[in-house]
């Protein structure tokens, strides 16, 4: 039997243990004690505040906008980007031809980056829709559908759909994949039409394809950044409760321009820890609620 | 032998990597218009001064504050880099080294000292007002020359709306608001300055005060909506509430807007679309009291880094750019814009710029008030109300509510 070295061990863990420490543990750790501070990313003397910047973020409609608009935004995409990905996966794993060229097709969009995807899309929805829309005369395309505070939202998630179903729709099809084909077989000849293998034999095969997936969507969509920027930079300006607010301004946009644009650390800090307990929150139900649908083979 | 050799290497490897220091100052660039000519005056410079200057360019809608203060937080801290009024000095006052008694100082009077000791180099005489096409003013037979009011300017906004085939105009103005374009400045700044500082002397601040202190001039502000709304009403809608940068300029440039709302940092743009047409100023004419006089100040600084190892090759470089002739002609020439230094012989080339050189040298200017508003207000607060009104959501009383509520809260931030 090998001698066992336990500092080997340690030695190889060390170096990833060390970035994980110093490039998530320590800026976390001092995240938090810089929420309850006024820090404005400069200066070098604090003082405390307490929970003066968690108060202020609850009373301030802009933060408020912004996490609703985040939850509206997180809800769209989740159900678009997996009925998309899901109905993709199943056409690219039936026998239509040509099916591995569309396979390939679907997830190219997933290689464009966040930064460039927006700007590219905001070209599309500012000059080329627009154009069309003057040309041929129709009435819808006549305002930018970014620069309307009722359909920004439905258009970020669209640009996002594109992007990323092709990625989610790959992990279908993986788990559909890894499903014995007899089981299929054996239930068309019992009779059952294709819906009806599809809800009762498929889906249940792949739940925790579902897991990965819907944990996946849903931190994507919470943490969306930089299709925002790009895209419509927090988009039109609204109303909210009276007071003006920017109309797609998500969270981590939000908390970035609290931060640095207006260089107020302390409360962009506290807004990021509450940011980060909800979506730690969501993840946690989300998972448990999927596991409990898993069924063993 | 082959620990010994392995050993060797890594020593070779180690000392191999420690630079053999040719004393490089790095430089922060906030003035996207000028990228290209900084870039070749560093370059030059540092061929002929024996040590580098790199350059670095974010702004233009990229975050330039945040790149600055990233560079900061991991340690690599830039020599040279920019401020643009009380915002920035209150953020970074603790590490700009004092510039008193350098010789470009004895050479300007815009040396930025707001408590005493000089930290600021001015980089450039800026101006901004409502620039027109001369061409097509003349074909609708309207002089500029009597565009001194408000009234005077409606009428002439009216005649060039009813003769947009004839002129190949869009619409009379080329305005823009919108948060997505990331021209939220052109309206909530630049525009807005009228409320600021328009017809007041050059270094009445009084306005300015009140709104430091959470107040507001109601009437002189509505004044100001009753302006915004002729601005907004006759401008390209597309312009206004979707367009970016290079969509206001390409509409004024090619021809299809008479006026348009912007500054001086705009000629090289209009240089490179070949825009050769007569154009100059008309102030900001926001009431009906006749005014000529555009908006001129130098609002960008060059602040040396106080903990920079490489001080004295910062304080050269700032020196040789407003002293010796090749800075200069950088400085008028290449980049276009107006030296904030006197004994400077050399003329801007863009027409805007010759306006703004001849405003602040005859003393026909009001100040910038916007520089001196909290960091973050004017884009995050006032950014969306300016853009609410564009978008006729908002009413003359709704604007100047949500303005005073806005400003309201400015002794919190």
């Amino acid at each position: 039997m090998a001698r066992r070295r336990p500092w080997v061990n340690v030695l190889f863990l060390a170096p990833v243990v060390l970035a994980f420490v110093m490039v998530i543990i320590v800026p976390f750790v001092l995240g938090i004690y810089y929420s309850f501070t006024d820090f404005n990313g400069v200066r070098t003397t604090l003082t405390f505040v307490g929970l003066d910047n968690y108060r202020n973020m609850f009373r301030d409609p802009v933060f408020l906008h912004s996490f609703l608009l985040t939850l509206q935004y997180t809800v769209i995409n989740i159900v678009l980007v997996n009925v998309v990905a899901f109905l993709l996966s199943l056409l690219v794993t039936s026998d239509t031809p040509g099916r591995n060229f569309l396979r390939a097709g679907f997830f190219v969009p997933n290689l464009i980056g966040g930064l460039v995807l927006g700007y590219i899309w905001q070209f599309v929805f500012n000059n080329v829709l627009l154009d069309l829309g003057r040309s041929l005369g129709i009435a819808a395309l006549s305002r930018s559908l970014i620069s309307d505070s009722g359909t920004v939202i439905w258009a970020m998630s669209f640009v996002n759909t594109w992007q990323y179903a092709g990625y989610i729709m790959m992990i279908y099809v993986a788990a559909i994949q890894g499903i014995p084909a007899n089981l299929m077989e054996a239930a068309s000849v019992d009779g059952a039409n294709y819906p009806q293998r599809v809800w009762k034999i498929l889906m249940p095969m792949m739940a925790s394809a579902f897991t990965v997936t819907l944990f996946l969507t849903l931190t994507n969509s919470f943490k969306q950044y930089d299709l925002n920027v790009s895209l419509t930079n927090g988009g039109p300006a609204a109303l909210f409760m009276g007071k003006p607010s920017k109309a797609s301004q998500l969270l981590a946009m939000n908390i970035y321009n609290t931060a640095i644009a207006s260089k107020r650390w302390g409360d962009g800090q506290a807004r990021a820890v509450i940011f980060f307990l909800v979506l730690v929150l969501f993840s946690l139900v989300q998972v448990w609620m999927s596991k409990r649908k898993e069924v063993e083979m | 032998m082959k620990k010994i050799f392995l050993i060797v290497l890594a020593m070779v490897l180690v000392l191999g990597m420690s630079t053999t220091a040719l004393a490089d100052i790095s430089l922060a660039n906030l003035k996207v218009e000028i990228d290209v000519p900084l870039k070749a005056y560093a370059e030059a410079y540092s061929a002929a001064n024996g040590f580098n200057v790199k350059v670095d360019t974010f702004g233009g809608g990229q975050d330039y504050h945040g790149m600055v203060m990233a560079a900061l937080q991991s340690g690599e801290m830039y020599d040279i880099f920019m401020i643009e009024g009380i915002g920035g000095y209150n953020t970074w006052k603790d590490s700009l080294y004092d510039l008193t008694g350098q010789p470009f100082v004895e050479a300007t009077s815009l040396a930025y000292a707001p408590e005493g000791k000089v930290v600021g180099f001015p980089i450039a005489v800026e101006g901004f007002g409502i620039g027109y096409n001369a061409e097509i003013l003349e074909k609708a037979g309207i002089d500029p020359a009597t565009l001194t009011t408000l009234s005077a300017f409606e009428e002439a906004c009216k005649k060039l709306d009813g003769m947009k085939e004839e002129l190949g105009i869009t619409a009379p103005i080329a305005m823009a608001a919108s948060t997505s374009g990331g021209m939220w400045w052109v309206a909530a700044q630049h525009n807005f300055n009228a409320y600021w500082k328009g017809n007041l002397a050059y270094n009445d601040n009084s306005i300015v005060e009140l709104a430091l202190k959470g107040e507001v001039d109601k009437e002189r502000l509505t004044q100001y909506a009753k302006f915004l709304r002729v601005m907004c009403d006759y401008a390209d809608q597309d312009v206004l509430l979707n367009g970016n940068y290079d969509a206001q300029i390409n509409l004024f440039g090619t021809g299809k807007a008479a006026f348009i709302q912007q500054g001086n940092w705009t000629d090289p743009n209009f240089k490179d679309l070949g825009a050769t047409f007569k154009r100059g100023y008309i102030a900001e004419v926001w009431t009906d009291e006749p005014t000529t006089a555009i908006m001129v100040a130098a609002p960008s600084y060059f602040v040396v880094n106080a903990n920079s190892p490489h001080v004295d090759e910062a304080i050269k470089f700032l020196n040789d750019m407003a002293l010796t002739e090749a800075g200069q002609n950088y400085m008028v020439k290449e980049a276009g814009m107006v030296p904030a230094f006197s004994g400077v012989t050399v003329e801007p080339e863009g027409q805007f710029s010759q306006a703004v050189m001849k405003a602040a040298g005859s003393g026909d200017a009001f100040g910038w008030g916007f520089a001196e508003m909290p960091d973050g207000f004017n884009m995050d607060v006032l950014g969306p109300i300016f853009e609410l009104f564009a978008a006729g959501q908002l009413d003359i009383d709704g604007f100047v509510n949500m303005v005073a509520e806005a400003i309201a809260t400015i002794p919190t931030l």
